[in-house]
């Protein structure tokens, strides 16, 4: 059997207190994000740009619209003899404990984590989003002869970021220290990394043997002693998705052309789940600047500065801005919205007047009608 | 192998060549519609909602483009265990092999292809029109009647019989006489080229056409009126709804446009009988602040800075700021530069039309005798500052300045 070098491993929940409106219901992997995604398929994309052709999705609850998704892979080339997606919900046995954190997890996963069979394991987490160069994070590890390699972004984070895996780099890119700590300018962990599989098993065991609880806070740390722990930079843009206000100002960036050509790389395509829908409709009155729409809208009111996922309606006279609204989300007439975050399938009835500020969003909750 | 109640074949060998340098490189049903879709979705997502699980497509002319768009069959939901999408190019057999002399030629060739279903009927479709129709509802009117062989026709007008095949019939709806192209029509019933047949009548008379040499091996010029002559049964199904031919530029430029008309009984959204097609992911659209867009259709991947009116943009097209497009077919890859003026036109895959070119013109301005659809064809380049009129078909790139 012929596996790929790198097989890939995703947390599907991440933080759990993270994005709470939006997640509800749904696993963080499952947030839609930019018009026609979800959060994992830039996870997925990343993995299957880089040749990744065996994939475990690690869910804890809530997963039920992940499944839905994702399907057998078939949207990301992943539905294989050779290979696959396999989603990795809690693993209920007697001697298994119930998923308390990330550690937990992935040892409930060694059953994939065994059959593999691939050299590496790209772990990826799903609180930060963007389009990784997974292949050459690999090629990183391999020439630096790595135990560990941490995908890891210099930047400036937003305001209401919270905690992050705060990095310190040698010159050569070992890293030095780490520490979870709310900072404004840093280099820290996108969540995203690389380790032999053999290495990987090895300190899973032990970690849930040690009842030591997160990888990323706890298991990574400690390894900064015993073993090579690089970093490998990802220089391009990154979606913060810690709350809503950063989920919010993330989604706004991908109005910036220079963004969206970085974000959706030609050359590493995003892949979702199609819906065959139809073009977009802009009807006679429609009024639409600076946005980001998705197919199957049907447009005939004023939208701006604004994400429009797929199936969204506005209708005649109504207003949107400064909005993100969710898959079918429709708008009646005359209504005004501004500040808004609509969740899918959410209605906005005629003549309805919704406001939040840019402090505090107007959040509309799923199938809502307002 | 279980044995079909319906397999279709769908005749996708044609050139189209009414369609010019539109179909230069590509079969005429992969020609690009609707800003999504190529034409063969139709009678695919026909087939498939209709129940129909099997299809062969008989291809010919140019079908590298086709056979790859079609593939296993899995966008249409046509990748089955048993039965599912086939294509089907002419091929060698111990006897030799013959490229399709004609439309009943095609199935005849492919007959082995039909008896591995033995099916107890067969539908015959062409890979040309627009339409949405329930098979099922033809097969069962097929079926109840008792006839050999039913066929699809569209109630046209006077004036316009005399451009098709017209069905002259009784008022149970049973045909007693065909005509193709009658200058004085009979009735006004036009063949829309879609039959269901007997499974072992149509074996006979294709079989029957194949040993007379002088047959055109046509099934309007041949099957139908042999059929007729020796007297089976022969009825048609009434059709009532949208059906456009696009086999010449200007249909297929009208057949897009009419999806921007709000009254067009043609809902490609409605969830009950999808029209499906294979698009590959791309990223969603961004419409900018100095951009206006009304009365359009517009899909994934496309970067809107300037004005676009009453038209239809493919994936991954781009309109910089300052230029137009109106009246227009937009394919996808293609770029309109700032301050280029689109109008009237079709411009295919990954034209290039530079900063300050023309295109097209408005038939107010240029007078009906003169008008036309301009076609630029697809990978080619429209020089800075050109200027292509109406009713034009380009086929190489347009030097800077020129004046066609």
């Amino acid at each position: 059997m012929r596996t790929s070098l790198v097989a890939g491993v995703i947390f599907a929940n991440a933080n759990d207190n993270m994005l709470k409106k939006l997640t509800s219901n749904r696993s963080m992997a499952s947030v839609p994000f930019g018009a026609r995604y979800r959060i994992v398929d830039f996870s997925l994309s990343n993995l299957v740009n880089a040749g990744v052709s065996s994939v475990g999705i690690i869910t804890k609850e809530n997963y039920r619209s992940l499944m839905d998704h994702v399907g057998n892979g078939v949207a990301w080339d992943l539905d294989r003899k050779n290979g696959g997606l396999y989603i990795l919900p809690p693993y209920s046995s007697r001697d298994i404990r119930k998923y308390t954190d990330t550690v937990d997890a992935l040892y409930g996963a060694m059953d994939y984590l065994n059959r593999c069979g691939s050299e590496y394991i790209a772990l990826c987490d799903s609180y930060a989003l963007a389009n990784i160069d997974i292949n050459a994070a690999v090629k990183a590890h391999i020439a630096k002869e790595a135990d560990i390699t941490v995908v890891y972004h210099k930047g400036t984070l937003p305001e209401a970021a919270g905690k992050k895996l705060v990095l310190t780099l040698a010159d050569d890119g070992r890293i030095t220290k780490m520490a979870q700590s709310v900072v404004s300018e840093a280099a820290y962990s996108m969540g995203v990394s690389i380790i032999k599989r053999d290495l990987f098993i090895k300190i899973i065991k032990d970690a849930y043997d040690e009842e030591i609880k997160n990888y990323e806070k706890d298991v990574l740390p400690k390894a900064l002693s015993a073993l090579k722990v690089y970093g490998f930079e990802h220089k391009g843009f990154v979606a913060v998705l810690d709350n809503t206000h950063t989920y919010y100002q993330a989604s706004m960036a991908l109005l910036d052309k220079e963004v969206r050509k970085e974000l959706f790389n030609k050359e590493r395509p995003i892949l979702t789940k199609t819906r065959d829908d139809m073009p977009t409709r802009y009807g006679i009155q429609a009024d639409v600047k600076n946005s980001l729409i998705g197919d199957g809208c049907i447009i005939e009111g004023t939208v701006k500065n604004s994400i429009l996922f797929r199936g969204v309606k506005v209708a005649k006279g109504a207003v949107v801005e400064n909005c993100i609204l969710m898959q079918e989300t429709v708008v009646e007439n005359d209504a005004v919205l501004d500040n808004v975050i609509a969740d899918k399938n959410s209605v906005i009835s005629e003549k309805m007047v919704l406001k939040g500020t840019t402090e505090h969003h107007c959040f509309v909750r799923k199938s809502q009608i307002v | 192998m279980k044995s079909k109640k319906c397999v279709a074949m769908l005749l996708a060998g044609g050139q189209g060549s009414r369609l010019g340098v539109l179909t230069g490189k590509i079969a005429k049903p992969a020609v690009p519609y609707g800003g999504k879709y190529r034409i063969i979705d139709f009678p695919l997502s026909n087939c498939t909602n209709s129940g129909i699980d099997t299809v062969g497509i008989l291809t010919q002319y140019k079908p590298l483009e086709l056979n790859d768009y079609v593939g296993s069959g899995k966008a249409w939901d046509l990748d089955r265990l048993d039965g599912g999408v086939h294509i089907l190019p002419p091929y060698q057999s111990q006897q030799g092999g013959d490229w399709y002399k004609g439309t009943a030629n095609a199935i005849y060739q492919n007959l082995s292809f039909i008896e591995r279903y033995n099916p107890q009927y067969v539908l015959i479709l062409s890979g040309d029109h627009i339409y949405k129709m329930d098979y099922s509802d033809m097969l069962n009117q097929h079926i109840e009647s008792g006839a050999g062989c039913t066929i699809a026709v569209l109630d046209v007008s006077l004036e316009e019989a005399s451009r098709f095949g017209i069905m002259n019939t009784k008022p149970d709806g049973t045909i007693y006489e065909f005509e193709e192209k009658p200058k004085q029509p009979k009735s006004t019933l036009a063949s829309m080229g879609i039959y269901i047949f007997d499974w072992e009548k149509l074996r006979y008379y294709l079989t029957e056409d194949e040993k007379d040499p002088n047959s055109s091996n046509d099934f309007g010029k041949n099957i139908i009126p042999a059929m007729l002559g020796a007297g089976e049964l022969l009825k048609v199904y009434r059709f009532n709804d949208y059906w456009k031919d696009v086999g010449t530029v200007d249909s297929l430029w009208d057949a897009n446009l009419d999806l921007l008309n709000p009254n067009l009984n043609l809902d490609l959204a409605d969830k009950n009988w999808k029209i499906y097609s294979k698009t590959t992911g791309t990223s969603p659209q961004y419409i900018s602040d100095t951009a206006k867009v009304e009365n359009s259709l517009i899909t994934d991947g496309c970067e809107i800075y300037g004005d676009v009116d009453y038209s239809i943009l493919f994936k991954d097209v781009t309109i910089e700021e300052g230029a137009t497009v109106d009246y227009s077919l937009v394919m996808p890859g293609a770029i309109i530069k700032k301050g280029a003026k689109v109008r009237y036109s079709i411009i295919a895959e990954n034209v290039v039309v530079e900063e300050g070119a023309t295109v097209g013109g408005d038939p107010q301005v240029v007078g009906n005798e003169n008008w036309g659809i301009t076609v630029i064809g697809d990978n080619l380049t429209v020089g800075k500052n050109a200027d292509v009129s109406a009713n034009k078909m380009i086929t190489e790139d347009v030097k800077e300045g020129a004046k066609i």
